[in-house]
């Protein structure tokens, strides 16, 4: 540790700027308060989640509305841009490997609250996903790494920087020999100009990428295929017909925004003369893909491989010309199987060039190969999908990886600086890379938490959060964005933009710069002017590369796949195992995050866990149950687990979700469910049979937020297929008969004003939460902890009801978002006995926090269930910092206050206020609720129902509309779009 | 009188037996509350006082931690705080039937037990109201449930089902109290006259309010007391069937039922009796009473609970045929899934203890047997509290999105909170068989032989029995 400098002894600080910022400042702060010791008061043990939250206030202070500048400003002299009350939006992006999500960023007074997707920008649209949902609660996460440490001790970034100057000399000087970085992927100009610049230096340094869960397989069978790792991009409203092999790819895989809305562009129809598209999924784990399937055939992950080369010889046997499929044997598949693939290749070839076949990031390369070959039999290269190639790109590889923990282990690499990853958590079981960490000489962290890898490296160094740097990226198809902060390193962290830039320089310099830089060279024209537009609009536009042509090379197809040896196929003494990224914490970087773990996951509804999810027949061929502990065992490693049944599951199959067991991530993170990764090997980093599993005597409790998954044949999610909606357009409103709903009296008209309504399309809702977690962060809705989820106190105004149909093994999965539905005849405004709820004159159901008293008889008496109770006071502990988060315009509740979904209220008077103050009437689509600005899908439609002429209108007026329990007479504003489904005639026939 | 009449007469058996005299009725009744403390009273206020500090406890760390200390959940928002609240409501019912609705219809046995069933009353709606009072989120603004002006003009909801449970129970409690204490009055003053200490007779001299036994005084106090009867009459009636709105206002199948308001008054009155039973049993055999509380009320108690008992069997199997009846799918799984759901063993207990147990009141032997009856009086009162515990509970758990189901167990703090109830309950009924007279003596001196007008005549009017006792009591006279 470096000696304290004499700062604080000579000089007297000069203005509250320094003091503020100082880090010798902080330092003395920290030991005046000692890590842990605003811990000890914070009340625990019940609501752990609390004691979770409890911050070091002392830095949460100074660390308060801070702006993206250069000097703190105080508001005397008020910025001309910012209107206390009156948010600000800035357009950034969301580096994600190589992905990229544009972003525009609501601020208010210097402190961002929301993350709402760029309309301009190609991968989000204007929509998002529950991962940038929730990465503005990871700022403000209070367990983020706060100092640069250096072995473990309180250390200072000119203490680190002076040690570098010294290393970079010598490196400089031997040409980087036994140097190593490890980054993480990236798609960045800056970036890669930075690593150009590190490389120039050091030209005998290694530089490694290296991802837990990326798109590998996908660039290595795009390469066995066309001899370039080229990146594919599916434009599905394009597709008539789609068959995912084991891809999911509407919500964990990438780029799912983009493929989501143009899945549901290709399933949108207004009446039944309207076409939808088919959907064809094969895969052994249950997904919101799967969900949304026509045809789901449940396959053991393993086995997937042979639909692919069945589907090849298939398209042959019906005309279509591959040589793939003349150089490679057919496969025999199970009668079901073969039934399957047979009407999937009639559908494919009479919807030629109309169609696309997509993969799984798991799947190995061969089946991408496979795949590409099918895409482009069928002529669906250069329509529904398209190739691009990576510039600017760090691609992840896995093999430099194990060579880079081989050279560690011999000493060749000394030097290693780990830029952003958390290897020592997520590396496979088996690499070995927690023994050369210790063997490096020398060890640099870069990480936005003191994490497991962190505390086994000599320096650590706190990484800034997006929204506190500069950066740029690049999305998959090419187009430039830029990463703009919003904020002040809230903990003095620096970007793995400015870590590279001062590696390779030997000294610091500033993200801005670095970016500014680049940028001079991209942008034409007047630099100032056109940089202000760029930070404006967020994207370039017009900056997305050309597809590449593409050529097949068939025969290294067919020798990739003759070189493979047949999959085991999975029994109860050799099980499959399937890895796969948790869709909520990823690979387990969100694991500090509490919206993502008290979210319930989509398909198994468990929250704050991890399980070995199993079908029904494996659990009863290995008896065990749910909440049963077992061993599982593979290839000499053991982990113990409790069992949950997953309906859909493939038989002699189970899937433990990556990200979770964490022991390092933080007061949320850390303990939470069980960390598959000890099980995960260099060879087998998706799936494997061979997996043994023994039953405990031992019991875990789990959360679950749905206990029951039939529907009872209740007319709750209406369905139909798409024949038979032809037949009977009015099915759904006619699905319930009931004797005409009349009052005693006469009722409000409703009839003049501004009235809401919300529309809610089942058919292109997927199930993805993005809604949910939006609502959540707009709302300042809290989390509670496993503990309340588990008593079914969960709080989420907007809930997705996730049922199952049809048989246990082979269920069919519908979804339904439900929050308030804001009934006009509502029954629990008539039972609330101080009125804290009642009606407004524009229809809406509106809760008065301040005169609750909490008798939940409103909940009681709600048909469904979409009300909210504080059981505690979930915000009291909440440390300073967090409150950072949340939305000003939203009140935030107390214990023993009823609270339910508002449709935003809070943004229908924005709107309101705006409109009555340019002397106009709102807009139609001016004012949009939190969960339909979310939704991928647009499956959300909000607005006024008094307009003839709105969205949401439109769509009520569809014949598929009807009301959820509108029997009860209590009026929904809410309604539903029937979902459809749309077999393929010829499976039907035959199943 | 007409001969039939008189024969009617001759059969009844008389309903103070140990040939009572106006003297031995106040000697006995009095003694009790004016002689030296029993060491097993200490020792039972001190078991009852030291659960009801529980229960206070438990009030104040539900204040301090707020409502999810209990098991409630979503969509269970209502648990054993609204069963014990409906339950303890439900005892009350009893007192004032017998005290007014018998009075009304002069069933003079009632005189027996009249007094402490009106106690048990209102120690039961003591115990009542509090759990609706501490069931809600922030006690600290409960004031907002009552119709207090203020500057905002701000209203209770007057269509709210609660709010009529606050008017209704408010109003039955405040009548049972005067009830109560306007029967008390003569009593109070006997003991006065009775007192041997300074402070006994300045405490119960205040509260016997100057009575003096005039013959004016006694008319005002019969108009009183029969005004007062006729003012509790409909509230017996009322207070069950408002607290039945409470569910059967609702939209939630299984709540929304119009036989609600007879069937939770018929549940009331049996569930009252069976306490009533259960407290008479004891304490007329600590304090000796059997000649006052004679195995004939006892009966008739029993009879009382068979009949309501009856009622009670009739309206579950009345549910469950309008639940099929109705064609509604909702109601109609809401009733099986009480019987075959994840509840059913609260289902099963209520109708063995409701429905089952009280039909063996048809025999004579069983109505008479004073250990039987006192295990079929509690069982009863299990039967009852589980039926509001199924009512409450089962329709919430499982309504009408099936997403939403999950089940509602009650957490130690419910169960120390039900407990501790009981504690309150019988902290203060231990203190009333203390201090005030538990048999109402004026009352009980009016049905005795010699309270006839025609008893001293001797002129045949009168049956055997009555005659034997003049013939005594001329004697001592």
């Amino acid at each position: 540790m470096n000696k304290p400098s004499n700062v604080l002894n000579k000089e007297y600080w000069r203005s509250l700027n320094q003091l503020a910022d100082n880090e010798e400042y902080r330092k003395y702060l920290e030991n005046e308060f000692p890590e842990g010791a605003s811990e000890l008061n914070s009340p625990m043990k019940r609501r752990n989640f609390l004691g979770l939250m409890g911050a070091s206030i002392a830095l949460a202070g100074l660390a308060a509305c801070r702006r993206p500048v250069e000097k703190i400003i105080p508001y005397v002299a008020q910025p001309e841009e910012v209107i206390p009350g009156i948010p600000n939006y800035y357009a950034s992006t969301i580096p994600f490997g190589l992905e990229s999500f544009g972003v525009i960023v609501e601020s208010h007074e210097g402190h961002p609250t929301k993350i709402e997707g760029n309309k301009k920008h190609p991968s989000t649209m204007g929509a998002s996903n529950i991962l940038q949902q929730a990465s503005i609660l990871d700022l403000y996460d209070p367990d983020r790494s706060q100092n640069v440490l250096n072995g473990g001790k309180i250390s200072t970034w000119s203490a680190f920087e002076g040690f570098w100057k010294g290393m970079h000399k010598e490196f400089s000087a031997n040409r980087g020999k036994g140097l190593a970085v490890l980054s993480r992927s990236f798609h960045s100009p800056s970036m890669a100009r930075a690593q150009h610049d590190f490389m120039k230096t050091f030209p005998q340094a290694r530089w490694v990428n290296y991802e837990a869960v990326s798109d590998v397989n996908i660039y290595a069978g795009l390469k066995i295929a066309t001899g370039r790792p080229v990146q594919p991009v599916y434009r599905l409203d394009k597709a008539k017909v789609v068959f995912a092999l084991d891809a999911d790819f509407l919500y964990s895989e990438t780029d799912n925004i983009r493929n989501a809305r143009g899945f549901a562009d290709g399933r949108r129809l207004k009446s039944e003369k309207d076409d939808m598209n088919r959907l064809y999924v094969a895969e052994g784990i249950f997904t919101v893909t799967g969900g949304m399937a026509d045809h789901r055939l449940r396959v053991n992950t393993s086995q997937i491989i042979n639909l692919a080369v069945a589907l090849v010889h298939e398209l042959k046997s019906l005309g279509a010309r591959s040589v793939v499929a003349d150089q490679t044997k057919p496969v025999q598949l199970p009668e079901k199987q073969a039934v399957f693939i047979n009407a999937l290749a009639k559908d494919l070839i009479a919807n030629r060039g109309k169609s696309l076949v997509l993969a799984g990031r798991r799947q190995p390369a061969e089946v991408h190969a496979l795949v590409y070959a099918i895409n482009n039999t069928l002529k669906n290269t250069g329509n529904a999908v398209e190739y691009y190639t990576l510039e600017d790109a760090g691609i992840p590889d896995p093999d430099e990886f194990d060579l880079l923990i081989n050279d560690l282990m011999t000493g060749t690499v000394s030097t290693l600086a780990i830029l952003g990853g958390n290897p020592l958590y997520d590396a496979p079981a088996d690499a070995g890379f927690d023994l050369a960490i210790q063997i490096a000489q020398h060890t640099i962290h870069l990480g936005s938490h003191v994490d497991e890898t962190a505390s086994k490296c000599e320096w650590h160094l706190p990484m800034a959060h997006f929204l506190e740097s500069w950066g740029d990226a690049r999305a998959l198809d090419g187009t430039l964005s830029v990463v703009q902060p919003l904020i002040e390193p809230l903990f003095g962290g620096r970007s793995a933009l400015e870590i590279v830039q001062l590696l390779a320089d030997g000294t610091p310099t500033r993200g801005y710069e670095i970016v500014q830089r680049n940028w001079k060279k991209v942008l034409r024209g007047n630099f100032e002017h056109s940089w202000k537009k760029l930070l404006h609009e967020g994207v370039l536009e017009n900056s997305a590369s050309k597809p590449v042509g593409t050529k097949m090379k068939p025969a290294e197809i067919a020798k990739a796949l003759n070189g493979r040896s047949p999959a085991e196929v999975p029994s109860a003494h050799s099980l499959e195992i399937n890895f796969v990224a948790s869709p909520a914490l990823f690979d387990g970087r969100f694991a500090n995050n509490g919206w993502l773990q008290e979210l319930p996951d989509s398909v198994s509804k468990l929250s704050w866990d991890n399980a070995v999810l199993m079908s029904l027949q494996t659990a009863q061929a290995l008896g065990v149950k749910n909440e049963d502990v077992v061993l599982l065992e593979f290839e000499g490693r053991e982990l113990a687990a409790p069992v949950w049944i997953q309906p859909g599951q493939a038989d002699f199959s189970i899937l433990l979700v990556l990200g979770y067991g964490r022991n390092a991530a933080g007061r949320i993170g850390s303990g939470v469910g069980f960390n598959a990764y000890r099980l995960r090997t260099v060879k087998h980093p998706d799936f494997a049979t061979g997996l043994k599993i023994t039953p405990t005597s031992e019991v875990y409790e789990m959360a679950n937020t749905q206990d029951h998954n039939s529907m009872e044949g209740r007319p709750i999610v209406r369905e139909a297929s798409l024949e038979e909606y032809r037949k009977e357009p009015n099915f759904a409103p006619e699905m319930v008969e009931h004797p005409p709903l009349v009052s005693l009296w006469e009722e409000h008209s409703y009839e003049e004003g501004y009235q809401w309504g919300m529309v809610i399309d089942l058919n292109a809702c997927t199930g993805c939460n993005a809604c949910t977690i939006a609502c959540q962060s707009e709302n300042n809705i809290p989390i509670v902890g496993k503990e309340q989820v588990r008593n079914g106190r969960e709080m989420h105004w907007l809930r997705m009801d996730r049922y199952f149909i049809g048989d246990i093994d082979e269920p069919e999965m519908v979804y339904q978002p439900v929050g308030c539905q804001q009934c006009e005849n509502a029954p629990c405004e008539q039972v609330c006995p101080v009125q804290a709820t009642v009606h407004d004159s524009e229809g809406l159901n509106v809760m008065a926090y301040n005169r609750c008293i909490g008798t939940r008889y409103c909940s009681n008496n709600c048909p469904y269930k979409v009300r909210r109770f504080n059981f505690f006071n979930y915000t009291k502990d909440l440390p300073e910092i967090v409150h950072m988060a949340q939305n000003p315009d939203v009140t935030v509740r107390s214990r023993g206050v009823m609270e339910k979904c508002t449709y935003c209220t809070q943004r229908i008077n924005e709107g309101k206020y705006a409109a009555k103050a340019e002397g106009r009437e709102v807009k139609d689509g001016e004012i949009v609720s939190a969960c339909e600005q979310a939704c991928p899908t647009n499956a959300i439609t909000f607005g006024n129902i008094n307009d003839p002429n709105s969205a949401v209108v439109q769509m009520k007026k569809q014949n598929r509309n009807y009301e959820l329990l509108a029997e009860l007479n209590v009026q929904p504003r809410t309604s539903y779009l029937a979902k459809l489904r749309n077999p393929n005639p010829e499976l039907e026939k035959s199943s | 009188m007409s001969v039939a009449s008189n024969q009617l007469v001759e059969q009844e058996t008389p309903l103070i037996s140990g040939d009572q005299t106006f003297a031995s009725v106040t000697e006995k009744i009095s003694s009790i509350a004016e002689a030296k403390t029993p060491k097993m009273w200490y020792v039972a206020i001190g078991i009852s006082a030291s659960i009801m500090f529980f229960f206070l406890f438990l009030i104040g760390y539900l204040v301090w931690e707020g409502i999810g200390i209990w098991g409630l959940n979503i969509p269970v928002g209502w648990g054993w705080a609204i069963v014990n609240f409906v339950f303890w409501v439900g005892i009350g019912h009893a007192g004032t039937l017998i005290s007014a609705i018998l009075f009304l219809f002069r069933q003079k046995w009632r005189t027996s037990i009249n007094r402490f069933a009106e106690a048990m009353t209102l120690f039961a709606v003591i115990c009542a109201l509090i759990f609706p009072g501490i069931h809600v989120g922030r006690i600290w603004m409960a004031y907002y449930m009552f119709p207090l002006p203020n500057q905002m003009s701000m209203w209770p909801n007057f269509r709210s089902p609660l709010l009529w449970d606050v008017f209704a129970v408010g109003t039955y409690f405040t009548v049972s109290l005067l009830f109560w204490y306007t029967g008390l009055i003569p009593d109070l003053a006997s003991m006065r006259d009775r007192a041997k200490t300074k402070i006994r007779r300045y405490v119960l001299g205040f509260f016997s309010l100057g009575w003096r036994g005039g013959n004016r005084q006694w008319q005002h106090y019969e108009l009183a007391y029969l005004l007062l009867a006729g003012l509790s009459t409909p509230l017996v009636l009322s207070v069950h069937s408002v607290v039945s709105t409470d569910f059967a206002t609702s939209v939630i199948p299984g709540w929304h039922t119009t036989i609600f308001p007879p069937y939770f008054v018929a549940g009331a009155i049996f569930s009252g009796f069976a306490m009533v039973n259960t407290l008479a049993i004891i304490a007329r055999k600590i304090y000796g009473l059997e000649d006052f509380i004679t195995i004939k009320h006892l009966e008739k108690m029993n009879i009382i609970m068979l009949v309501t008992g009856s009622m009670v069997g009739y309206a579950y199997s009345c549910e469950f045929f309008i639940a099929w009846y109705s064609g509604n799918e909702y109601e109609t799984f809401t009733f099986l899934n009480r019987a075959f759901g994840p509840y059913a063993w609260a289902y099963w207990t209520m109708v063995s203890c409701n429905v089952i147990v009280p039909q063996l009141f048809w025999f004579k032997k069983v109505r008479t047997s004073v250990p039987i009856m006192f295990v079929m009086a509690l069982l009863v009162n299990v039967g009852m509290w589980f039926e509001r515990f199924v009512i409450v509970v089962s329709s919430l758990s499982r309504d009408f999105l099936p997403a939403n189901w999950d089940y509602y167990s009650p957490t130690w703090v419910d169960v120390g909170m039900f407990i501790g109830s009981f504690g309150l309950f019988f902290t203060l009924f231990l203190i009333f068989l203390r201090f005030v007279p538990m048999i109402a003596m004026a009352e009980v001196k009016a049905v005795l032989p010699q309270a006839d007008p025609h008893f001293y005549h001797g002129n045949g009017h009168l049956d055997t029995a009555a005659n034997t006792v003049a013939v005594k009591e001329g004697g001592k006279a």
